[in-house]
């Protein structure tokens, strides 16, 4: 019942926003705020009571009917992955609410409303375990995500939005058709109409046919990852939508097409997966090097940063094809480190901008005179995301590679190169920003207590997480294996 | 060949004639009063067929009233070749070429679908035609469609008022 | 005809009758609202009847008729619509000119035109019902004479409309002269014992389809849509969007029912052709429309296409699917349009999307309604439209039409563009002031607001929980199978 309560209680809290923004416009940052910790207080409860062992993998699981008529269940359930991810969904989002604290001056109701919408969607996706209930999830949090880029975004928002709602949804659709096709595939064999994915992982299923559902799959997810060529979303919705909104697509909307991956993909097509896995890790580097270029590229701050999440997410990817437990356990790590390291530096440009009124990074510079604390902290996250050893990102980037070169030698030395590149662009960025000849003479304020307190959040995650990543590595365990053993 | 069958030749061919010259004659007056010949033509198809009613009914509302309506419309609106706007070729030719098309699809389908003699209405039989008949099954059988068709009347009735009537 | 009989057609009765009450009513000289409270109890009424007569259900009127289960469900919605529409008319209606009474009359001979065509299993019942709807129509779109489009609207659809029915006259004449018969069973009987697909019955078939297609505005023969939606008065397109296609689609259905025509590969081509072209030239054509009422013109031209796929699998599955596709379109439509006739002022409807900048900031409810009226109609979970489109792609992968699945697919992406359009449009910001407010009774006021309301809660309820729904069509088809069998 308890992932149900977790978001309801993020729609219910929405629902109260929006209501009550209508007599205070305060008032919904509070509520947004009281729930968003009430969610982060009950997954850290479960995560301190339950321990996942080899036996119990799946620590809450809940399940009844929704549509009979077509074997349609309402089924949660939670296991070490999903856990994680939760944990990482409800930091975030506490994050996103604290950001938008002063940003969102117009319509806050509205605003808190759709981002505790996308957090329950989000939250929903993390969990859901009927394939069908997994897609209505998937396209929950897409629309609220549309409304904060399209109303609260920057100048170009609307072309941002349409083009991050049109393409995500085209691949949803086709992930429907293959949901679909799987469904009938696994009622023809057993007899049983239902969209289970427990009932559907015993479906056996031609090389054809896997192939082809797991392509519907496969563009879903990659676009939302995103892999190369279907990237091309991500740059504009990014730099368009408001700080939080980036926080969220780059920390936990990206992740999802991870995870999607790692659950449904891998066990449900094994010998599928396998047949595309050189394509797939081929990609996965090309968009290593490719997006490292790019970001190398350019002058306004948070494209800049989209472009190395294209960058870090192909560590992703070739972590996922290589089949190896040490790989998916760095893949693991990835996904929760650079959500908090991109997060933060999204948080930080939006905090930059802020003060300076500018995303571009040639008006910046020699800003650590005058902003001391930001730029320790952004000097700290842009190490993080360079991979310096201690932070978080160097354990994940070393398990990927280590796990991927056990299966393919040469694309692995490449996607090694591209640590060198992710260097370049870190100190081209910290250069640029934060060192050289001081452009704004006014006084800027440093840090406030809120944005202390956020700062001193995400510091904490990334270091601790750089030291002692063991905790994070013991509740993804069984899960990680239950997937490669498949 | 006995009298039926060379009357019925007789309006078959009297039938087309009107039609032709329904589209070919210059004057829209012409033109409708060829078409009066055409339903006089159909009509006495219907008398060989053993309709009468139909036959009586086709004289009286279409040869009758509405083309009496048809005349005063073109005379009131003084139609003549002059004020007709002209077409340009090439709709002319589109017309012909879709029109035709249409024409030798249906021919073709209606050739080539099997035993159509045994399909086609025999003269002097069949006794549904006639009014006593036609009268009982249109008040028995029939009886909802024929109301139905009443209420029909209503609608239209009430929507020409509607168009018609001044503010 | 036995009082039985008498009784399953009581529905129809009262429907009849209720024109009958108006035009008696208008005769007396009586007010607007008082003939808008009468239509309104009459309609009632209609509804009553027919849950009086629920338990006399299945029954033949031999030759022409059958009550049963289908018919009840299609009925059933067209009341329901015309319900709706009847509230939303009175608002439209007290703020013009033009005396409104008549428009009553005609709106209840329309439906009962679409009521007659849910119950016909014959020819001649088939054609009367259809030149009821449509002469009905004629009037109607004209109805406000005096307005730039009407008068051409109504010429427009009274010359294709008499076109497509002479089409109609001309099939039936066809199917008559192979099968000796214009009785949906004996026609099947008939062409069981000649045991091919004659010519004649072929062609026919083709030329019946050619009106179909036109009542329904699917593509090759939509040319008249736009421009009758743009001309007639809102609640009139209302009408139209609605009513005369569930009347249309339901003989369709049932004549597909009796002579099994997804079993003939030629009608399955045909089928397939109209739907591929209808789902693409209805969403390519309105990706560039400004008028809103063009727009859900082409919109609707596009879910009759969608709604053709569902058709095409000829099987229980399909039509349960068609039956909820055109629940959730006509609930749908009667909300967006709803909306359009609250915002239509004395001049002109409100049909350019210009009125709409800014929808939700100044009316938070209607704009609400209007953005889930939308999403509806894209498909987008929560909705009761993704339900629907969920069941015609669950019925079209089961008989795995792929390439007609394909098609929808591609077209809702399209399709999402147009429908963002107008939602961002809503929420953008906006300075125009609307000098509007109309001082109309509140009662109706509160009416019209009450059955927008209950529709939003239809949309979302079918979207969350459609179980209900769908477990209700099912059970109504039961009883509409039963029949055939005699």
């Amino acid at each position: 019942m308890i992932l149900v309560w977790m978001i309801v209680i993020l729609l219910i809290g929405g629902l109260l926003c929006w209501l009550t923004a209508r007599a205070n416009e305060h008032a919904a940052k509070w509520v947004a705020l009281v729930t968003m910790l009430i969610d982060a207080a009950l997954i850290c409860g479960v995560c301190f009571t339950q321990r996942v062992s080899s036996i119990n993998t799946w620590i809450v699981d809940i399940k009844t009917q929704w549509i009979p008529a077509y074997g349609i269940g309402f089924h949660l359930a939670m296991d070490g992955l999903s856990m994680v991810m939760l944990l990482l969904t409800f930091f975030l989002g506490t994050l996103a609410v604290l950001c938008s604290w002063n940003e969102i001056k117009q319509r806050t109701g509205f605003y808190y409303f759709n981002l505790l919408c996308t957090l329950a969607g989000i939250a929903g996706v993390f969990v859901a375990m009927d394939l069908f209930l997994f897609y209505f999830f998937w396209e929950v949090m897409l629309v609220p995500m549309y409304f904060l880029i399209a109303i609260w975004g920057d100048t170009n928002r609307r072309y941002a939005a349409y083009k991050f709602f049109i393409f995500t949804q085209a691949g949803g659709l086709l992930m429907l058709i293959a949901i679909l096709s799987l469904y009938f595939i696994h009622a023809a064999q057993s007899g049983v109409y239902s969209y289970d994915y427990f009932d559907l992982l015993n479906t056996t299923l031609q090389p054809s046919a896997a192939r082809w559902i797991m392509m519907g799959f496969l563009v879903a997810f990659v676009i939302k990852l995103p892999m190369v060529p279907l990237h091309n979303w991500l740059p504009d919705a990014h730099s368009e939508a408001p700080t939080a909104g980036s926080l969220i697509l780059a920390g936990l909307l990206l992740k999802t097409g991870a995870y999607g991956i790692m659950r449904f993909v891998l066990p449900l097509f094994p010998q599928a997966a396998e047949a595309i896995a050189w394509w797939a890790m081929l990609l996965a580097v090309i968009g290593i090097v490719y997006g490292a270029m790019l970001a190398f590229a350019q002058t306004d701050i948070k494209r800049l940063i989209a472009y190395t999440s294209v960058s870090h997410m192909g560590f992703v990817l070739l972590g996922i094809f290589s089949f190896n437990a040490v790989a998916m356990q760095g893949v693991v790590m990835q996904m929760i480190t650079h959500g908090i390291s991109t997060g933060a530096l999204f948080v930080l440009a939006g905090m930059l901008k802020e003060r300076l009124h500018t995303r571009d990074i040639e008006s910046m510079g020699g800003l650590w005179s005058s902003l001391p604390a930001m730029g320790a902290v952004g000097m700290l996250f842009t190490m993080a995301s360079l991979g310096l050893p201690m932070l978080g990102n160097f354990i994940a980037e070393f398990l990927v590679l280590m796990g991927a070169f056990t299966a393919n030698v040469p694309l692995t030395v490449i996607a090694t190169f591209g640590l060198v590149f992710s260097a370049i662009y870190s100190l081209r960025f910290v250069q640029k920003v934060f060192l050289g000849p001081s452009t704004f003479q006014k006084p800027l304020p440093d840090f406030s207590a809120r944005e202390f307190v956020m700062m001193a959040a995400l510091s904490i995650a990334i270091v601790w997480l750089g030291v002692y990543p063991q905790p994070v590595l013991d509740m993804v365990q069984h899960a990680v294996q239950a997937v490669v053993t498949k | 060949m006995g009298t039926t069958q060379i009357l019925f030749w007789f309006l078959t061919a009297l039938a087309l004639l009107g039609a032709i010259m329904v589209l070919v004659s210059k004057n829209p007056v012409h033109s409708v009063l060829w078409l009066i010949v055409v339903f006089f033509a159909i009509s006495g198809h219907y008398i060989l067929l053993n309709a009468q009613f139909l036959a009586i009914v086709n004289l009286i509302v279409y040869a009758g009233a509405i083309m009496v309506l048809f005349l005063f419309v073109i005379m009131l609106m003084n139609l003549n070749a002059e004020t007709e706007p002209q077409k340009s070729i090439w709709m002319k030719f589109f017309g012909v070429a879709t029109g035709g098309l249409l024409l030798s699809f249906f021919i073709s389908f209606i050739v080539s679908s099997i035993d159509l003699k045994n399909k086609t209405a025999q003269l002097k039989e069949g006794d549904v035609g006639l009014i006593k008949n036609l009268g009982k099954v249109l008040f028995s059988d029939y009886v909802i469609p024929f109301e139905i068709a009443s209420i029909l009347f209503l609608s239209a009735m009430v929507g020409a008022v509607v168009i018609g009537k001044k503010d | 005809m036995d009082s039985l009989q008498l009784q399953a057609l009581l529905p129809f009765i009262v429907l009849a009758s209720a024109s009958v009450v108006i035009i008696l009513l208008i005769a007396a000289r009586q007010s607007h609202t008082v003939i808008q409270i009468t239509g309104f109890l009459m309609m009632c009424l209609v509804v009553l009847a027919m849950w009086y007569v629920r338990d006399v259900l299945p029954r033949a009127i031999m030759p022409l008729l059958v009550v049963d289960g289908m018919a009840a469900v299609f009925t059933g919605l067209i009341v329901f619509c015309v319900l709706i529409i009847g509230l939303f008319s009175f608002i439209y209606f007290e703020e013009r000119e033009e005396n409104p009474k008549e428009y009553y009359i005609l709106i209840f001979l329309g439906t009962l035109g679409a009521a007659v065509l849910t119950i016909s299993r014959h020819f001649i019942s088939v054609f009367i019902g259809l030149e009821l709807l449509s002469i009905s129509l004629y009037a109607l779109i004209a109805y406000l004479r005096n307005r730039n489009n009407a008068v051409e609207a109504g010429m427009k659809y009274l010359v294709l409309a008499a076109m497509s029915s002479a089409f109609l006259l001309f099939g039936m004449a066809l199917i008559y002269m192979d099968t000796g018969s214009m009785d949906f069973d004996g026609i099947a009987k008939q062409l069981q014992t000649q045991g091919h697909s004659p010519a004649l019955f072929v062609t026919g078939i083709g030329l019946m389809m050619v009106a179909v297609c036109f009542k329904l505005a699917l593509v090759p023969f939509h040319l008249w849509a736009a421009d009758v939606y743009q001309g007639a008065p809102v609640p009139v397109t209302n009408f139209i969007a609605t009513v005369s296609k569930i009347g249309v689609f339901a003989v369709l259905v049932r004549f597909a029912q009796a002579v099994q025509l997804q079993s003939y590969h030629f009608a399955v081509i045909i089928i397939s052709f109209v739907a591929i072209v209808s789902m693409v030239g209805g969403n390519l054509l309105a990706i560039k429309q400004q008028n809103i009422k063009r727009l859900l013109a082409y919109s609707s031209i596009a879910h009759l296409g969608y709604l053709l796929v569902a058709f095409l699998p000829g099987n229980a599955a399909g039509i349960e699917a068609g039956m909820f596709y055109l629940f959730a379109y006509s609930i749908t439509l009667l909300a967006a349009f709803g909306i359009v006739t609250m915002l239509s002022g004395r001049q002109a409807d409100a049909d350019q999307l210009e009125a709409y900048r800014g929808l939700y900031w100044r009316n938070p409810l209607m704009g609400a309604i209007l953005t889930v009226a939308l999403l509806s109609l894209a498909g987008i979970p929560l909705t009761a439209g993704f339900i629907g489109k969920f069941a015609v792609l669950n019925a079209g992968v089961q008989q795995q039409l792929w390439l007609p699945v394909i098609v929808l697919v591609i077209t809702s992406v399209i399709g999402l563009y147009y429908y963002l359009r107008i939602i961002s449009t809503l929420f953008a910001e906006t300075q125009v002031i609307f000098p509007k407010e109309k001082s109309l009774h509140p009662l109706f006021v509160a009416g019209t607001y009450g059955a927008l309301l209950v529709l939003l809660i239809l949309l979302l309820g079918a979207g969350i929980f459609p179980s209900a729904v769908i477990d209700g069509i099912k059970n109504f088809l039961c009883q509409g199978f039963r029949i055939i069998n005699f």
